[in-house]
């Protein structure tokens, strides 16, 4: 039975730790892989992380190989062709967890206890086990044994970037951590740093935090403004379009490829460079409107902060898991049933620019997504550098995903927590945002502002840049975007 | 006036050959005829004048009366007066023809030989022997018994070398008083001398008339001057940063050692057994059709094959798969390819591109160094870029991003210097500017070439090693 890790802590530790977030120099990696050479490292699972991870660490010298359960092997699943075909050894847990001195977790979250129960009994004594995320230590409360270390390695992107970036000479932000209950030797930071420099991590920043905050951080960011609000978003202003007569593959484009096209901007200059894109009055008006979403939102946004906090959330997922997923299957069928995502992009040409004016509605969504997000997570006990990682940078990088392939593409590529918690915020925010859509026209989404005079109030527009410019996701990010500017010079 | 050469083919006394001359001139152009040193500008502005024997082809439509000046005319005409010394009796001192004799043959205009004279300050010479003038007062002469012959087409050929900057001036001022009535061609080395009535330029390499460009035409004018600046300036490849040096490698040791190497896709063999070494300071061209496995092979060497891992394989001093880093391979390669190029879409300025060669990234991460800005500097000077320092990378045009990415391969001197299909989409010009760069490269440095290209036209000099794969039928596998 599963045991909540977090809420077994006393309250100080539980805000210690929730706190801890720091963000590394460069400068204290001068060991490289030092502490992983001469190692054997196991991978098990050859998905997105898992062959990305994989490949970083062999081309910076290490010693990879994969070990995968016995399906996947008979049946040369998809994991098994992608490590062989690149040239890996792939075994059996018994074959090889026992020569490992690393073994790499990057199965899906969801399998992480029974793969965990089948491997601890095979790994070497005081070897080291790794995760990209901590949802298995920190909510299920897995117990490991007294003689191995735990870290975690988590790349905060999509597997196929930490893989573009590292060949491109750089890498993705990386967050590192050490299970303190689990570091016997005391080894568990130089590893985990050791492994970040072989990922690439180092040259694109490092954050040095906890697994608690990591867990509890990720887990908010991902359900309410990176993949909830985006699907929520999506479906409202698809169904308002199409009921205010706008061409359905027009509507359909413009959201798909909107979110890629605001959020780029977001990516470069944060939520006050994204509303400058827009004219003056369709800037007072987003503003205008994301005010009132932040009134509406703010209690849902809350309360996804304190279920992931106490446990709630992970304990009602859990449920759904030991109930074969009934809920997670059910909303992604009802997904993909949806207008829009049944609706194909329609062959019209839209430009740069035209996304931001006759998306203004989405740029509000954004930005009281990003800003809401981050408020609550700081509100919270947690870092703001955190909160912006788990906010505002990642937005974009979900944002692309809906531009491939729409929702199911975003919820494809996002683990299956994501994906759960993504329908639990958009189950909840689509009766919440209801009377909100009543009054929306088209003017701010579908056809953009219709002014014969463009001018605006002095006063007001000097109000609505002063106070874009005052929220603390943006000094953060004028902060952690230029440690990246400085390190890459092309974002 | 209307001169026609079609296909023409002369030869200059077995010593050199203009081959398939196409050229069309009339009286309202000027012309330029450019080139490097021997590449053969000033035997085709000499065949306007009469010189030189057809082998094939035909020249029509040359005016009667053409001014020729040039140092060969100067030299004969100085080797005749010599000869004529030789003839004379011993025991009578050879005055040699005074110059007034040579600047009037007989029909040209009194009046305007006295004009010229004054204007080229030479009144004091007149009645001197030609043969005991200086060089430049020969030089001098030459012009003006060519300017005052009223020609139907005026031939100078490097008509402003060894002028002083007072006559040279004065010259080019005269000149343009002429363009109404005379056609000129002019063979002239430097851009920056060009004449501003000048209305096209011929551009000649290795015998042949490569280019004619209507100077109007700006791009293909730039890129003109940038060819010529590449295959005339002395600049030699710019060093490199002692700091970012790359470890030296054991000269015992091959570059490249390849033993049974096998590649497959999709259980599909596309390379079968092959052993390949590559030496120090051996040059190599690889070619093969598409789908031969010719990337697949460079990208074994380079260790961004994933199957370098299960192979025999030792590159650099390092065996594949024994602890060692990609960074630590590609620290010996310069590596340039189409693919490069189109993976390479960012704003970085040209000069932080080259210096990405220093870390091999795609983009620039790291502080530059003074030191390396410096190199980068000159790398741009050399290419002609260097009023573009600053300019996004993706705003250059294709070529000249060719001609950029093969400096960033080169800034660090590779032992090794991988061209995949450099010449790939490129036009006539650009390529001949890429290939231009490639033999500086090939002869100025110690970098092996390896050198990657289907198109036998293309040759490098300086190539003495071929590889050629050939494409496996599926069945084979
Ligand atoms: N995706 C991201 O953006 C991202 C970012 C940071 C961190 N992470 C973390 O990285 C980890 C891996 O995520 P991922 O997105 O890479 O997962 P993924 O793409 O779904 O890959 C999971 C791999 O595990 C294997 N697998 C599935 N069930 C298994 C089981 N019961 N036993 C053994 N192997 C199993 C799968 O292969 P077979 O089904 O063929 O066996 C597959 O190769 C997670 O902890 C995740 O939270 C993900």
């Amino acid at each position: 039975m599963s045991n909540n890790y977090f809420n077994t802590l006393p309250l100080r530790e539980q805000l210690e730790q929730l706190a801890k977030c720091r963000f590394m120099d460069i400068s204290e990696f001068p060991d490289g892989v030092e502490a992983l050479k001469g190692k054997k490292i196991v991978v098990i699972g050859c998905g997105a992380q898992g062959l990305a991870q994989g490949m970083n660490l062999r081309d910076s010298g290490c010693d990879v190989s994969y070990t995968l359960r016995q399906t996947a092997i008979d049946e040369k699943r998809q994991s098994w062709k992608s490590a062989t075909e690149n040239g890996f050894v792939v075994g059996t847990y018994e074959e090889l967890i026992p020569t490992a001195d690393v073994v790499l977790n990057l199965t899906p979250d969801k399998q992480h206890t029974p793969v965990v129960n089948a491997v601890m009994p095979l790994m070497k004594e005081g070897a080291c086990l790794s995760y990209s995320h901590g949802f298995n230590i920190v909510e299920e409360g897995m117990q490991i044994r007294d003689d191995l270390t735990v870290i975690m390695v988590a790349p905060k992107c999509p597997g196929s970037e930490v893989r573009n970036e590292y060949v491109r000479g750089f890498g993705v932000p990386t967050l590192i951590a050490v299970h303190e209950d689990n570091d016997p030797k005391g080894e568990g930071l130089a590893l985990a740093k050791a492994y970040a420099v072989g990922t690439g991590g180092h040259k694109a920043g490092v954050l040095m935090s906890s697994f608690i905050a990591e867990v509890k951080s990720d887990l908010m960011g991902e359900q309410t403004i990176l993949c909830g609000m985006l699907q929520t978003g999506s479906l409202l202003c698809f169904d308002k379009m199409v009921e205010e007569g706008i061409e359905p593959g027009y509507a359909s484009k413009l959201i798909q490829f909107g979110w890629e096209t605001v959020t780029e901007a977001l990516k470069y200059g944060g939520v006050t460079n994204m509303l400058d894109r827009l004219s003056n009055p369709a800037k007072i008006k987003a503003y205008d409107l994301s005010e009132e979403l932040k009134v509406i939102m703010r209690p849902l946004y809350n309360k996804h902060q304190d279920d992931i906090i106490d446990g709630t959330f992970s304990r009602t997922m859990m449920e759904d898991w030991a109930n074969d997923d009934v809920n997670l299957l059910g909303w992604r069928a009802e997904t993909a049933e949806t207008a829009f995502e049944k609706t194909p992009a329609g062959d019209v040409e839209i430009s740069e620019q035209e996304y931001f004016d006759n998306g203004i509605l989405m740029v509000a969504m954004v930005k009281a997504g990003v800003e809401l997000a981050f408020e609550t997570m700081t509100a919270a006990g947690i870092i703001a550098d955190s909160a912006y990682y788990e906010s505002l940078h990642e937005t974009p990088l979900i944002a692309n995903t809906i531009a491939r392939k729409k929702l199911y593409e975003m919820n494809a590529t996002i683990s299956d927590t994501a994906e759960y918690g993504c329908y639990l915020y958009n189950h909840a925010c689509l009766p919440l945002l209801a009377d909100f859509m009543k009054d929306i026209k088209t003017d701010v989404i579908g056809k953009g502002l219709d002014l014969e005079d463009t001018g605006v109030d002095n006063a007001r527009l000097i109000e609505v840049n002063a106070a874009l410019r005052a929220h603390p996701v943006e000094a953060i990010g004028t902060t952690l975007r230029g440690h990246m500017a400085d390190m890459k010079k092309i974002v | 006036m209307n001169i026609h050469l079609d296909n023409l083919t002369v030869n200059f006394d077995d010593r050199f050959q203009l081959d398939e001359i196409n050229w069309q001139l009339n009286s309202s152009q000027h012309w330029v005829v450019t080139g490097a040193n021997g590449s053969g500008k000033s035997a085709l502005a000499a065949i306007l004048a009469g010189a030189g024997e057809n082998l094939s082809g035909s020249i029509e439509g040359l005016p009667a009366k053409v001014g020729l000046v040039s140092f060969e005319a100067q030299a004969e005409l100085i080797e005749a007066e010599l000869k004529k010394d030789d003839a004379d009796i011993m025991d009578v001192i050879a005055e040699g023809t005074p110059v007034h004799e040579i600047l009037n043959p007989g029909d040209s205009n009194q009046q305007l030989i006295d004009e010229l004279v004054e204007k080229f300050q030479l009144q004091s010479l007149v009645d001197r022997a030609f043969r005991k003038l200086s060089t430049g007062e020969s030089r001098k002469v030459m012009l003006i018994r060519a300017l005052a012959s009223e020609p139907d087409l005026l031939v100078l050929d490097e008509p402003f070398d060894g002028l002083d900057a007072h006559t040279l001036e004065m010259l080019q001022q005269y000149l343009a008083t002429l363009i109404e009535t005379v056609p000129m061609v002019m063979v002239l080395n430097r851009f920056d001398e060009f004449p501003d009535f000048i209305t096209h330029i011929a551009y000649v390499d290795n015998g042949r008339l490569q280019h004619r460009i209507d100077r109007s035409d700006t791009k293909a004018y730039n890129e003109l001057y940038q060819l010529l600046h590449l295959k005339t300036t002395d600049l030699a490849v710019p060093t490199t940063d002692p700091e970012t040096a790359i470890p030296t490698l054991d000269p015992t040791q091959p570059l490249v050692r390849l033993s049974s190497l096998n590649i497959t896709y999709d259980g599909h063999k596309i390379i079968d057994s092959l052993d390949w070494t590559i030496e120090r300071n051996q040059h190599w061209q690889l070619s093969g059709p598409n789908g031969s496995g010719k990337t697949g092979l460079l990208s074994i060497i380079t260790g961004d094959h994933p199957q370098c891992y299960v192979n025999d394989i030792f590159v650099f001093g390092f065996k594949r798969g024994s602890g060692e880093s990609i960074w630590q391979i590609k620290q010996f390669i310069g590596y340039v390819s189409t693919a490069l190029q189109w993976e390479y879409k960012v704003g970085t300025g040209l000069r932080n591109v080259i210096i990405s060669g220093f870390y091999d990234s795609i983009g620039l991460y790291t502080k530059a160094t003074d030191r390396q800005k410096q190199i980068a500097d000159e790398w741009l000077a050399l290419l002609g870029m260097s009023d573009r320092a600053d300019t996004p990378f993706n705003k250059l045009s294709y070529g000249d991003q060719r001609l950029l990415l093969i400096a960033r391969a080169m800034v660090k001197h590779p032992p090794l210097l991988i061209l995949d299909e450099p010449c790939l989409g490129l036009d006539d010009m650009n390529r001949q500017l890429v290939l231009a760069l490639i033999e500086k490269i090939c002869a100025g440095s110690e970098t092996s070439v390896l050198y990657v290209n289907h198109h036998p036209e293309d040759k490098i000099k300086g190539i003495e090693n071929y590889l050629a794969l050939e494409k496996r039928e599926p069945d084979n596998s």
